[in-house]
């Protein structure tokens, strides 16, 4: 490669079109046109939502899996904390506050559907309030993900691989299986509500969400960028690619380790705050390893392992993929309800042939991950420029 | 015989088949095999199908189970994990490729269930396959006949493994495939045949299994995390490890939710699952490689020679 | 009989043959000699198939053969008896044995195994006892009987001799120089203990870094002074070539 391509001076269009990120988001937008001219706006915000969650919650898988080596096959843990810590804290706090039964009574249906418009009413007086209770909501998922992201790290990262997948597995069904039953913390099979700190935007609701769920994807995505791109990112490589070297050249594999799955399961338990925070309430049923832990597995492979990237383009073009299958089911798959199959099944099969496909076709996904100087690009063109002085000086 | 152990034997027959099943096709293939879920489930589905509309028992359909989880297993191995084998791939990647093909036969399940309801007019989402068994001694058939269909299959497997040549062989293989190949035995032949024989065990696996709880397509999903513990907790470096790991699990959770519950009171019920897998959790905190590494073991190992990988 | 030509080959995307060729000729010796990482292994195992040949070429009796399955060359008479796990630890000697034969019938596998415990009379006595219970030096012997049991025309040897007593490497380097001598068998062996491998062998090669130093006569590189004390730790002009071709029975006892 000419030193002229890598300093990016020559602008190639045929190149630029051909690379894999940019088919990708041509076919995006293609799709999203498609969507939008069939069946208006609304579903176009629907996705939007649906890649903005499972964006966040994805990149905190491949911060785990891509960049540790840890296969998180246990992601939905730290989601329902998430989404559990939001349904039960804050509005408790609230209640409290507001002198209303806090208790366990609080996640009774019968209490529970009285209490939260009480205090969704006393958010809408004031956008102060709203923004807190926002805030506060998300502080608190991002804390008690941080919580049981360590403490489902202690007895698992000293295992290695399937093993370690295995056991995190198992904690996260053992979460699952917690929030089906335990109804004093979110109602248990019955759906509990949370209060609603977007109900004073009024009918413009439904668009600021997907504007602050988006803004905060976006800001994980540059914390995410610049941790992968610092010392403590190049650590993660380093153990994930030889954890027998990187512990002779002196890093602590059991505390980098920990570190990444802490800060990967806060990232994951603010992605399940907000998605309750949207549908406003917690149904435990719905947070099951399939949607939780599983789909964003197959993001991840499909955007390409170890790219963030990479990552954002396959939540996006499967979230479109499957929003698809849901909406289109009966006219294309229509020929199944012959046989009285409800064609939603299709989903299930769609994520499993993708997952198929990727390993066998494509094990570095869409986006593979680049093997990038971890310096930032001016300073590496310095450094070429440096080089290339040096060697026609020689001459 | 009390009622907890009744159902816990058939149980944890079932998931010693299917943790048999995991850990066989672990040592032979590195492969830990997500779709065992799946392949229980259509487990139960052969043997429910067959009673629900040809009628008799779901025993004499059992032949037919085993045959269908070979043939998805025959299936797997040739779409999928033969080219993965030959590419080397990482264990992960193994894992993920088995949990694609678990997913897409799970959507088949569901399909098949909607199917079932449609033209048979049958309730497939909520079987008890309780219902068609019958009483022998004054005990539930099931409670009798599968822990001695178990042990009669662990034992065939046993004298294939060590008095037949193939079976020899697979060993060979198991314990040093480059020795192996080089003493001309074709490694994809043996991986061929573990697969047959772990798909039948998964799906005999979930037919037992279907007996002792309520049969659905999600049942294999549900019980999975067990079967795996199952295996870890057997250490997955032998076969028999792994599948007096199932038992003991299946066994655990019954027991411990009878006794817990008339200490602690019928709440514990929703929690049953989590017993097996504290059991899993502590063992592996004492002894990280499962009940290969309890002294146990020694008794274990005149069943099933060495660990892997002993010797020069 | 064996011609390897251009070899590149290595593991995943490790490079540890450059160029290398090697010539057998038919019924004798070649010794392949070298310091640790030389390649040598990586070179039985290209020929094997289980390393990864990226170019050149592998001829076996005028056919092609890189690329080909492990199990389909024990098939055309290659047999390989590795350095590491030459023997199924978990398996009786008997069932070793048979393993060995996995390919011939069961009334000439009954044959050959009896032909191989008169030949190594140590494995009749532990005959149903598991092999990872033998000796490293009976070990050894249950290898070379592996190997010699399915009739092979060439035979690839890698460091008999390693991890076993001094005594008893020189009786397994005598029991080689027999099969060559009685059985007429072509064999390639890697081989440690350089001095007295070179001493039985016919042909040798220096390797060094994936790459062939020296090729000739073994003999001759004996007598290179350089090379030999440089690479093999052989002293020059310590030793006169010994009297190896008297066969011992009794040699393969304990």
């Amino acid at each position: 490669m000419s030193s002229e391509k890598m300093n990016g001076i020559k602008f190639d269009p045929r190149e630029f079109f051909l690379r894999r990120e940019v088919m990708v988001i041509i076919v995006i937008l293609a799709l999203l046109t498609f969507l939008y001219s069939s069946r208006g706006v609304n579903i176009i915000l629907t996705i939007f939502i649906d890649f903005a969650v499972f964006a966040i919650i994805t990149m905190s898988l491949n911060l785990e899996t891509g960049y540790t080596g840890v296969p998180q096959f246990g992601r939905v843990a730290a989601v329902i904390i998430g989404a559990f810590a939001v349904g039960a804290i804050p509005g408790r706090i609230m209640a409290a506050m507001m002198g209303l039964p806090s208790g366990l009574e609080y996640a009774s249906d019968t209490v529970n559907f009285r209490l939260v418009p009480e205090i969704t009413a006393l958010l809408t007086t004031s956008y102060l309030y709203s923004l807190l209770f926002l805030l506060g909501s998300l502080a608190i998922a991002a804390v008690c993900g941080a919580g049981i992201g360590w403490l489902i790290s202690r007895p698992a990262i000293r295992l290695k691989e399937a093993y370690l997948g295995i056991s995190l597995l198992a904690f996260g069904d053992f979460f699952m299986w917690v929030g089906h039953n335990w109804t004093g913390l979110v109602g248990g099979s019955v759906p509990v509500n949370v209060p609603d700190p977007f109900r004073i935007f009024g009918g413009m609701r439904f668009t600021i969400i997907v504007l602050v769920i988006f803004v905060i994807a976006f800001l994980v995505f540059l914390y995410l960028q610049k941790l992968t791109k610092s010392p403590f990112g190049r650590s993660l490589r380093m153990i994930r690619d030889n954890d027998v070297s990187a512990g002779a050249a002196g890093k602590n594999i059991v505390s980098v380790r920990t570190q990444s799955l802490v800060i990967g399961a806060a990232i994951a338990a603010l992605g399940g705050g907000l998605y309750v925070l949207y549908v406003s309430s917690v149904a435990s049923i719905g947070f099951t390893r399939l949607t939780f832990t599983f789909w964003p597995w197959a993001f991840m492979m499909l955007g390409g392992i170890g790219s963030n990237i990479g990552v954002l383009l396959g939540v996006f073009l499967l979230s479109i993929l499957r929003t698809m299958i849901v909406i289109f089911r009966y006219q294309w798959f229509g020929f199944l309800t012959v046989f009285g199959i409800d064609p939603l099944w299709l989903e299930f099969t769609l994520l499993g042939a993708v997952i198929i496909i990727v390993i066998l076709f494509m094990p570095h996904g869409l986006v593979p991950e680049k093997i990038e100087p971890m310096l930032p690009k001016s300073r590496v063109r310095r450094v070429l420029e440096r080089r290339q002085l040096a060697k026609e000086g020689a001459k | 015989m009390t009622p907890w152990m009744a159902s816990g034997l058939v149980y944890a027959s079932g998931l010693a088949l299917t943790a048999g099943s995991i850990t066989l096709l672990y040592i032979v293939t590195r492969t830990f095999n997500f779709a065992v879920a799946s392949m229980a489930t259509f487990g139960f589905y052969v043997a429910y199908t067959g009673v629900a509309i040809y009628g008799g028992l779901p025993y004499q359909y059992y032949p037919l189970v085993f045959l269908f989880g070979s043939f998805l297993g025959i299936v797997c191995y040739y779409g999928l994990n033969r080219h993965l084998l030959y590419r080397q791939a990482a264990e992960i990647t193994l894992m993920m490729s088995t949990l694609g093909y678990d997913l897409v036969l799970l959507s088949f399940i569901q399909m098949y269930a909607d199917f079932l309801t449609h033209t048979y007019r049958l309730f497939p989402r909520r079987v008890t396959m309780n219902t068609y068994d019958f009483e022998l001694f004054g005990e539930r058939a099931a409670a009798i006949i599968l822990p001695i269909i178990a042990i009669v299959f662990l034992t065939a497997l046993h004298m294939f493994l060590t008095k037949t040549k193939f079976g020899v062989a697979m060993r060979a293989t198991i314990e040093n495939p480059i020795l192996a190949g080089a003493s001309g035995i074709n490694s994809d032949k043996v991986y061929l045949v573990s697969w047959v024989i772990s798909g039948g065990m998964a799906s005999l696996g979930g037919a037992f299994m279907a007996m002792a709880m309520t049969g659905s397509p999600t049942m294999g999903m549900f019980t999975i995390p067990l079967m795996f513990a199952g295996a870890i907790l057997g250490g997955l470096t032998s076969l028999y490890g792994g599948i007096l790991g199932g038992f003991m699990i299946g066994m655990t959770e019954y027991a411990g939710v009878f006794y817990l519950s008339q200490q602690l009171g019928p709440w514990v019920l929703g929690y049953r699952m989590g017993i097996p897998l504290i059991l899993m959790a502590v063992t592996l905190l004492f002894f990280p490689r499962g009940l290969a590494g309890i002294p146990l073991s020694k008794y274990l190992k005149s069943l099933s020679g060495k660990k892997r990988g002993d010797g020069v | 009989m064996l011609t390897v030509t251009n070899l590149n080959s290595g593991y995943g995307k490790l490079q540890v043959l450059y160029d290398l060729n090697i010539e057998v000729p038919g019924k004798g010796i070649t010794v392949i000699v070298g310091p640790n990482g030389a390649g040598k292994t990586t070179l039985m195992s290209s020929i094997m198939g289980i390393a990864r040949v990226t170019s050149g070429e592998i001829i076996y009796e005028n056919i092609p053969i890189q690329g080909e399955l492990t199990h389909n060359l024990a098939k055309k008479g290659i047999s390989y008896v590795p350095q590491m796990g030459n023997v199924f630890a978990e398996l009786s000697v008997m069932d070793n044995l048979n393993m060995a034969g996995f390919l011939m019938p069961r009334d000439e596998v009954k044959k050959k195994s009896e032909q191989m415990t008169e030949i190594f009379p140590v494995l009749k006595k532990f005959i149903h006892r598991d092999a990872g219970t033998l000796s490293g030096g009976e070990r050894r012997m249950l290898a070379i009987a592996m190997g010699l049991m399915k009739n092979p025309k060439l035979m690839l040897l890698d460091e008999l001799s390693t991890d076993l007593a001094p005594i008893i490497a020189e009786k397994v380097m005598m029991e080689v120089a027999r099969l060559r001598d009685e059985l007429g068998i072509t064999i390639l062996m890697v081989e440690q203990m350089a001095k007295r491998a070179l001493e039985i062998g016919d042909n040798a090669y220096l390797m060094v870094s994936g790459e062939v130093r020296y090729s000739g006569k073994a003999d001759d590189l004996l007598h290179e002074p350089e090379l030999c004390s440089m690479y093999l730790g052989i002293k020059p002009d310590s030793g006169q070539i010994a009297d190896v071709a008297k066969p011992s029975v009794e040699g393969s006892e304990e």
